[in-house]
């Protein structure tokens, strides 16, 4: 095993003041040890034999390592129920926006995009259930997207294990899965036949407009991994998918600030989410 | 429990944009159908001119925003040239455009940033400054150590500096004490001696 | 608006020797210190916690200085009314009533030493506590 080589303080600065300019983490001196740790594991992974080769290798982001330092930093496993303070927001306060200038045989529509295997776009199902009083009085619309087709066909299928459900309450599992061997369980065909599941590349507008506008799109962890001009692209893609006032929401790593200025920022209690600014008269 | 409705087929992609029914939609008095022609032309190479003389009259930030991302994936040395052209307005806004689009393509603005960074005007030379952190560090260190050593702008040599610090290599540690004694600045000094800590540290070596 | 102990300055700038710099001086003196490095940034730092000044630069990726302002300036509430000097490598006539038209308070030229900055502080928005 080789020694730990520490960093110093100029190289830790100059680290950090790297991904703050990119990705819009902060790494105080708090975070110094674990920093420095994975800076040592990603020299070993990678053959870097300094600071310096190894800083230049994430300043070019050779072969995703912007991606794979930042990996330690962020949740990237899925699950039921992941960051729900922005379906918190989405029920308290987002839909009622949205809501309020509809008429009612217009579909309220929502985009999970990427989805993965599925249990984001089935958390919303299952939030708005359980936690919004208009769900009955509205058509509801859910679409999950994903590059990858066999999450998508995963998704579809809808079998999940304990971690993904660990999260949830015994009461809402038992609600809406059926068991479905050991340690496995199904989400309801009824959540299974409410979703919609397609692929799409958010890259490409000929695979994101088909999908229409949304009222509210969570894209979460995605961006955050791309480079500039993918990003600003991207966000002109999304952009183009939500209606007028319609909302965006980031993983909560991630910020506008990194990607485009087409969108307002919002502040609600349980969440900061961003705006397709709402159609001005014409004139 | 209620069900959710299924939700609709997808639509219809829509049909591949048409060049000349794009360039003429970029006139158009609506602002969406401005923003859909810009994004439209990125298929389009031999649009650059048409999105060049349309973004200097655009008005509006976002249709211009989609202007600029179509010059940048297009990407060729025209495009290059029309962006550089936004980097001398007097609107900050339109700069910072420019700028983002031209910082998405280091390769294409290879060719120009030496000359960007002995521009007369040392407005433009900041910001081809900032450009430079897209380049490789060897090639960024020689460009910036060239204009600590030439530029007479205290804020063109602090902008250099900021690059340097996080993309310069050690061989750019003579020209920043020369750069120190020449202005003998508080902020430039204190920038430099950063950034010489930053190029000149040694990390233990690992084994 | 309530005032907050210790003041608590946002500094806008892309430039993070700049950043640097500036909160080096500013939290000598007390003050609590945030950093933002362009105007989006900066609306979303300030929605989370306002601030009691903003030392604003001009030229910044995504959103420039006086973009932030002018979209600052238009929101509701408290936020609006912040303070702001922008800082900017320019002199010239225009470039300050640009600033002031975008809806500075102050303009100060770049580059600014820490004991001018201070001073500056000091008078527009007190002392740290």
């Amino acid at each position: 095993m080789g020694e730990f080589a520490a960093v110093s303080q100029e190289e830790f600065s100059r680290l950090c003041d790297f991904l703050y300019r990119r990705t819009g983490m902060v790494f105080t001196e708090a975070k110094r040890y674990y920093v420095e740790r994975r800076v040592n594991d990603r020299m070993g992974a990678t053959g870097a034999g300094s600071f310096a080769s190894y800083f230049a290798r994430l300043r070019s982001d050779i072969d995703g390592e912007v991606e794979q330092f930042i990996n330690a930093f962020t949740v990237n496993e899925t699950y039921f129920y992941r960051e729900d303070h922005q379906l918190r927001c989405l029920t308290a306060d987002l839909l009622a926006r949205r809501t309020a200038a509809k008429r009612r045989s217009e579909a309220v529509r929502i985009w999970s995009v990427p989805c993965s295997t599925g249990e984001e776009p089935y958390s919303i199902a299952m939030w708005m259930l359980e936690n919004w009083a208009q769900v009955d009085a509205w058509d509801v619309e859910i679409v999950g997207s994903d590059i990858d087709t066999q999450v998508l066909e995963t998704a579809r299928q809808g079998y999940y294990g304990r971690r993904a459900l660990m999260r949830l309450t015994p009461e809402l599992i038992g609600k809406y899965f059926e068991p479905a061997g050991d340690e496995r369980w199904r989400i309801l065909q009824d959540l299974r036949d409410s979703v919609r599941f397609s692929s799409a590349n958010v890259m490409e507008a000929a695979e994101t407009s088909p999908h229409g506008r949304f009222d509210v799109i969570f894209c979460r962890n995605m961006l955050i991994y791309f480079d500039d001009a993918s990003r600003r692209l991207a966000a002109e893609n999304l952009y183009e998918s939500l209606l007028p006032g319609g909302y965006i929401c980031l993983g909560h790593t991630e910020s506008m600030s990194r990607i485009s200025p087409l969108f307002e920022v919002c502040r609600y209690p349980d969440a900061i989410v961003y705006q397709r600014p709402a159609e001005r008269a014409r004139g | 429990m209620p069900l959710i409705r299924k939700p609709a087929d997808l639509a219809t992609p829509p049909p591949a944009p048409d060049l000349e029914a794009a360039k003429a939609a970029l006139r158009s008095p609506d602002v969406d159908m401005r923003w859909r022609a810009a994004r439209a032309l990125s298929a389009f190479p031999e649009a650059a001119g048409a999105l060049g003389e349309a973004s200097a009259a655009e008005p509006n930030a976002r249709v211009r925003e989609a202007m600029f991302t179509s010059l940048a994936l297009i990407g060729t040395a025209e495009c290059t040239a029309v962006l550089v052209l936004h980097l001398r307005s007097d609107d900050a806004e339109r700069r910072t455009g420019a700028m983002d689009s031209l910082r998405t393509l280091p390769r294409a603005l290879g060719a120009t940033l030496p000359g960007l960074l002995r521009d007369k005007d040392p407005d433009v030379r900041l910001l081809a400054c900032d450009l430079v952190r897209e380049m490789p560090s060897a090639e960024a260190t020689v460009l910036l150590t060239a204009v600590l050593d030439r530029d007479p702008e205290i804020n063109v040599c602090a902008a250099a500096v900021d690059v340097l610090a996080e993309v310069g290599a050690p061989a750019a540690l003579p020209a920043l004490h020369r750069c120190a004694e020449r202005f003998a600045d508080p902020f430039l000094s204190f920038a430099i001696k950063i950034a010489c800590d930053r190029l000149g540290e040694q990390a233990l070596f690992r084994g | 608006m309530a005032e907050r102990t210790p003041r608590r300055i946002l500094i806008i700038d892309d430039a993070g020797l700049v950043r640097r710099y500036y909160r080096e001086a500013l939290e000598r003196c007390g003050y609590a210190v945030d950093e933002a490095l362009n105007g989006l940034e900066a609306l979303e730092k300030l929605l989370a916690e306002p601030a009691d000044l903003l030392i604003v630069d001009v030229n910044m990726p995504r959103m420039d200085g006086l973009t932030f302002l002018r979209t600052l300036r238009r929101r509701e509430g408290a936020i609006a009314a912040i303070p702001a000097v922008v800082v900017s490598t320019e002199a010239g006539p225009q470039d300050f009533d640009a600033a002031r038209s975008a809806g500075a308070n102050f303009y100060m030229v770049k580059p600014v030493p820490q004991d001018v900055l201070i001073e500056y502080v000091a008078l527009l928005c007190g002392p740290a506590a």
